[in-house]
């Protein structure tokens, strides 16, 4: 009598325990995700994760907690994130700095961009930018690389640091116009604008959110950005491309991405709502661009794999050249 | 005239009672996170971001505002009564604050550190009222050669911090630079001294270091003690908790001259507000009459660290508003926020939201009074806490540490940092090595290379910069007086010695008498 009874509740257990392993995945998400920021609250990708979480919550019906986590320009947190359990419930922001180039710069960081992590989908892109001080005597591109050539190691241009993407973006910027420049690292983008409206650099490389409040305020003027196309938020300002510089591409890439083996139910899950937000929420794209980032989407999630590992292979050598 | 039109304004705003309610939850949380060790107004701040997506701008600013500088008067608080710092600006105010406890009255640096607090949150809003703008375009003419010379002379001030033996405080400020080397060096983009683990690649946290070396140390100290610890438990009455007249008649110039170099180091981004308390303790140091008292219960090494600590954090609010360039990790945050609700910080701000502006510096008047009539009774339930007994009480600060840590990074690296640099803090009590001069050459170091480097940069090579530049020179010159005051007596002792006894026998020596 109990031994029956004891076997039927064992199979009890057994059957919903097997109905919940397979309902698990279908039901995704049962409570609630964490969005890991491997960057301090207020920064750029802070801001865009936070306005993709909102709908994003409510769309999935559970909420999106956002887990600051910086730290080492990005690799503090996507390391953590990497490390953890791929059920769909722990996700990170990953982008260009993060998950390609931060590998290139630091290649003994213990997590490899193209095995430990699934990627689901980009969101968006903002370009790096080059800023002079509004009362600069230069007025275009093709000025500054003129004044280049005629004074060569004489101008002095500012960073966010070696090694940094905007470094990076600099000196693709020397390598395509042929000049010689000076390059004078700061700690960040924050000083490194500071010096451009002190006066003590000629120009900068910047990530566009991060000149954008000067831009707007009239104290800086951009004179070329690192997209392929115009950005929206000043779209008098001709891309590097149009003004010679064939080629040249330097971007900020963001997508969401989570540790490596996420099942594809709950990837296709997540692209399609993500996709979808980016692609057709008015509201979200609108406080993208605000905030200096343009909306970007990708037709599958594996289109990511590929965006990292070109642009592994795109800054590959300028970063063996450069940085130690 | 326009001013007070302004500030009238201002007041108009920050009174609202939704304004004035966010002002009083973000002052009150500053006070308590400043009190915990650890968890410091930055990650307080990260915290609260996304619930001012859903206030207005100025409700949210004033409140994020309120926790920055709320934070500052909390942190003073342990720092006096357990030498363990709540946030890094306090560091200096333990330097004499907690003796003063330790000898039976922690009532008066309590409410001095308060009542000086706000008289310096007042100078200091004057002076953003008034000055902003013009403030923060001269900022701005401060590059690299001019950081670095600024440096120079706060290094050669860290002799003022030194009580003890000179030479091992030299030792301590040079450990402190070779401390400050750990991690990504951004002139070469090569870690140093990481050893591979991402956790050092941005350095040392400077908050884990001061908990370790200060707090930890001095409770592993206590504890080593065992009996021989002084007790403070005995009964403190009223007269003990208030200040004297002494007390204040000796606070009155150490506060002014605290708030103006507070304010004058806060406008300067970046280097500024780190060492303003550690420069208005060197200066009062310099022009006390009997500076062998510091270190031991000088009030006025408490009240300039804390008036400084104070009008540097109102002020480091200048070049944020004015030009939109933060100053620090906070002010980054805050520019964050601002940017999240539209509002774009530089110089339009003022004309484009002057209801913003005004109201802002209102309601850091209202917030330092709130602070003011908050913390006042506070004192009597702090020093009510220093009387529990020991054995209770240290477990609590450990674990407070422990969690307050953690809680910085989610790190338990910062865990073991901690426990690490506390038994080394407790080596160095043993071995009368101070741990302040390790701090200063810690947060000066960094800035020191970086700036002395770019300015290398920027000249070619050429070392004649630092004089052609008119400012620079003029930081060189005043460490070169400060070695000279310093080395005076020195030298003139040693010349008593050699030529005066000559002297006065008449003659070579021959002999004792």
């Amino acid at each position: 009598m109990r031994l029956s009874r004891l076997a039927s509740g064992l199979a009890a257990v057994a059957v919903a325990g097997a109905l919940g392993i397979g309902s698990a995945n279908a039901d995704y998400p049962t409570q609630s995700i964490t969005l890991v920021v491997p960057f301090g609250a207020g920064g750029t990708n802070d801001i865009i994760g936070r306005i993709l979480a909102e709908p994003l919550g409510e769309r999935l019906g559970q909420s999106i907690v956002i887990d600051n986590r910086p730290g080492a320009g990005g690799r503090v947190g996507t390391l953590h994130a990497s490390q953890q359990a791929p059920d769909g419930y722990t996700l990170t922001m990953s982008s260009s700095g993060t998950n390609a180039i931060g590998k290139l710069v630091h290649p003994d960081i213990d997590y490899e961009p193209l095995e430990d992590f699934t990627y689901i989908g980009l969101i968006a892109e903002t370009p790096y930018v080059l800023a002079v001080r509004d009362d600069s005597e230069f007025e275009s591109l093709d000025q500054l690389i003129e004044t280049a050539e005629e004074r060569p190691g004489e101008l002095n241009f500012g960073t966010a640091g070696v090694g940094s993407a905007t470094h990076l973006a600099a000196e693709l910027f020397l390598d395509l116009a042929e000049v010689d420049m000076v390059h004078i690292p700061y700690d960040g983008s924050g000083p490194a604008s500071a010096a451009l409206l002190g006066g003590e650099v000629d120009f900068i490389f910047s990530s566009f959110p991060g000149v954008i409040s000067h831009v707007q305020s009239g104290e800086a003027r951009l004179l070329g950005v690192g997209t392929l196309e115009r950005v929206p938020q000043v779209p008098d300002v001709p891309t590097m491309d149009e003004q010679g510089l064939e080629g040249y591409e330097a971007t900020l890439w963001i997508s969401i991405a989570g540790p490596a083996g996420i099942p594809d139910e709950i990837v296709e899950k997540l692209y399609a709502e993500i996709t979808d937000i980016v692609e057709n929420d008015e509201d979200t794209r609108n406080r993208f661009v605000e905030n200096g980032a343009a909306p970007l989407t990708s037709e599958r999630p594996e289109d990511v794999i590929d965006l990292v590992q070109q642009t592994m292979d795109r800054w590959g050598p300028i970063v063996e050249r450069t940085v130690d | 005239m326009e001013l007070f039109d302004n500030i009238a304004f201002g007041f108009s705003v920050a009174l609202t009672p939704t304004t004035l309610l966010y002002c009083f939850i973000g002052v009150t949380f500053g006070t308590f996170i400043g009190v915990l060790p650890g968890i410091g107004p930055l990650a307080t701040i990260g915290l609260l971001l996304p619930i001012t997506f859903h206030l207005s701008p100025i409700e949210g600013i004033v409140m994020l505002a309120g926790i920055y500088y709320g934070a500052l008067y909390g942190g003073s608080t342990t720092a006096i009564l357990l030498n363990l710092p709540g946030t890094a600006a306090s560091v200096v105010v333990a330097l004499d604050g907690h003796p003063m406890a330790k000898a039976g009255r922690p009532g008066p640096p309590l409410v001095m550190t308060t009542l000086v607090s706000f008289v310096a949150a007042c100078f200091a809003i004057v002076i953003i009222a008034a000055f902003a703008p013009p403030l923060a375009r001269f900022a701005l003419r401060f590059g690299s050669p001019e950081y670095f010379s600024l440096m120079i002379m706060g290094l050669l001030g860290a002799a003022a911090l030194v009580h003890g033996s000179l030479l091992k405080g030299l030792a301590m400020v040079v450990l402190g630079l070779l401390l400050g080397m750990i991690g990504l060096d951004l002139t070469t983009g090569i870690e140093r001294f990481t050893f591979g683990s991402v956790h050092l690649a941005d350095g040392l946290s400077f908050v884990v270091v001061i908990i370790g070396l200060f707090g930890l140390a001095e409770v592993l100290n206590n504890l080593a003690m065992g009996s021989a610890r002084p007790n403070v438990a005995q009964r403190i009455g009223w007269r003990e908790l208030i200040p004297n007249r002494e007390d204040l008649k000796t606070s009155v110039m150490p506060t002014v001259r605290g708030s103006a170099l507070g304010s004058a180091l806060g406008v300067l981004p970046g280097a500024g507000a780190a060492i303003a308390s550690f420069a208005a303790y060197a200066v009062e140091k310099r022009v006390s009459k009997h500076p062998e008292r510091f270190g031991k219960g000088a009030m006025e090494g408490v009240t300039a660290p804390e008036a400084a600590n104070n009008a540097a954090a109102q002020c480091s609010f200048i070049p944020t508003l004015s030009i939109g360039i933060p100053g620090d990790a906070v002010m980054a945050l805050m520019l964050g926020a601002m940017m999240i609700h539209g509002l774009v910080p530089g110089p339009g701000i003022i004309e484009n939201h002057p209801d913003f502006f005004w109201g802002l510096v209102a309601s850091f008047w209202i917030g330092n009074l709130l602070l003011l009539i908050l913390n006042l009774p506070l004192v009597g339930i702090w020093v009510r806490m220093l009387r529990t007994p020991y054995h209770l009480l240290y477990p609590t600060i450990l674990t407070f540490i422990a969690i307050g840590v953690y809680s910085l990074h989610r790190s338990t690296f910062d865990v073991l940092l901690v426990t690490g640099l506390g038994v080394a803090g407790y080596l160095f009590i043993r071995l009368r090595a101070e741990a302040a001069p390790l701090l200063l050459g810690l947060v000066l170091g960094p800035l020191l290379e970086q700036n002395l480097r770019r300015s290398m940069l920027l000249s070619r090579g050429d070392p004649m910069i630092f004089v052609e530049r008119p400012i620079s020179l003029a930081f060189l010159l005043l460490g070169a007086l400060i070695i000279l005051v310093v080395a005076t007596p020195a030298i003139k002792g040693w010349w008593a010695d050699r030529f005066g006894r000559a002297a006065r026998v008449g003659g070579p020596t021959s002999g004792p008498g």
